[in-house]
């Protein structure tokens, strides 16, 4: 609040005392609730613990395999009659989009790092893109059909040189092809 | 003895649209021994479980249809309709690079997971989470955990002592 000063017969207004953070203690319910010296689950699992759990994750790699095998090949024919009709375009982009960003979220989980790698390359190259050209299309459709190479040929780890060249070419390829981007 | 975890005293929410990651995160919590799981594809149908039942810790996907995750942890933390703004968030998501993690720092969320990721780091941000909740911080700018993981030195103003008022 402003204020007359005597002393110098001006109205001042104070400086405004920057607000400090307010700290909030930590909530402590679920630790309570959870922790304890008797049932379920170590807070460090053994290396035995964590290869079981591992596995639980592992459960999943049929429907991976599967779904994944059949999301490729529904977003290969996208592509492909985007490639004789041009309208077609954003909606094979948008499903490429979304299968990219899929199969770079799980690839790795189900021990198909490479599959990560060329997804990775395909999510930057239709990233933010809305519509692409005849040579865009079929970039996007190579890129596709290696994948389904992997997974159809079961290549797990990160493959041999020459899978790891695929990839490189696959990155260069759209490193090329890149614009325009509209 | 050591410290163990009862998972079956916790309820959690999964957030996800993709079938498969949410199958996955769905077994790995059953298997740690999780009775209340429940999982949504949206953050709208998430808002619905949040308002009507007791959920302790959501595990969200950044990328979903509509309002992404981004969005949904900010009206959690910010919004005055957020029905939990102390909610424990672990955000999954294949956007791993720094900027990301930034965002999503700098939103109040509590443990992020870039995927793909394997058991064993899923499990250590459940730890995380229930062992060590950390401050909650509430300043102009932000609410949310507190960001300082780390007691590093620090010689510029502090700014979180008390008032001398």
């Amino acid at each position: 609040m402003t204020h007359y000063d005597w002393g110098t017969g001006a109205i001042v207004t104070p400086e405004k005392k920057k607000k400090k953070a307010q700290i909030i203690p930590p909530q402590t319910d679920l630790k309570r609730r959870a922790v304890n010296f008797v049932k379920g689950f170590d807070i460090n699992l053994s290396p035995e613990q964590l290869e079981e759990l591992e596995k639980v994750v592992q459960r999943s790699t049929e429907t991976f395999v599967r779904d994944i095998g059949k999301e490729l090949a529904d977003c290969r024919k996208l592509v492909v009659d985007a490639v004789s009709n041009n309208s077609k375009a954003p909606t094979a982009l948008e499903n490429s989009a979304d299968l990219a960003y899929s199969v770079k979220a799980l690839g790795g989980t189900f021990q198909y790092p490479l599959m990560t790698q060329i997804a990775k390359s395909l999510e930057i190259f239709v990233a933010d893109r809305t519509t692409a050209n005849m040579k865009q299309l079929l970039v996007i459709q190579l890129h596709i059909d290696s994948l389904y190479v992997i997974l159809a040929s079961r290549v797990t780890g990160f493959g041999t040189t020459v899978e790891q060249a695929t990839v490189a070419a696959l990155t260069k390829l759209a490193e090329r092809y890149e614009l325009p981007r509209e | 003895m050591s410290a163990k975890i009862d998972f079956s005293k916790i309820s959690f929410l999964v957030v996800d649209g993709d079938k498969i990651s949410a199958q996955v995160v769905f077994d790995t919590l059953s298997y740690l021994g999780a009775t209340a799981v429940q999982r949504v594809r949206s953050p709208n149908d998430a808002f619905e479980v949040l308002r009507t039942q007791q959920i302790d810790i959501i595990v969200t996907e950044w990328r979903l249809r509509g309002m992404d995750g981004l969005e949904f942890l900010d009206v959690l933390r910010n919004s005055v309709n957020s029905p939990n703004r102390f909610i424990p968030v672990i955000m999954l998501t294949a956007h791993s690079e720094q900027r990301y993690v930034t965002t999503a720092r700098d939103l109040g969320i509590t443990e992020f997971l870039a995927k793909p990721f394997n058991a064993k780091a899923l499990y250590s941000r459940l730890v995380s989470v229930i062992t060590r909740p950390r401050h909650f911080v509430n300043t102009g700018t932000y609410f949310g955990p507190d960001r300082r993981r780390r007691q590093v030195a620090f010689d510029g103003p502090d700014r979180r002592s008390p008032d001398d008022e």
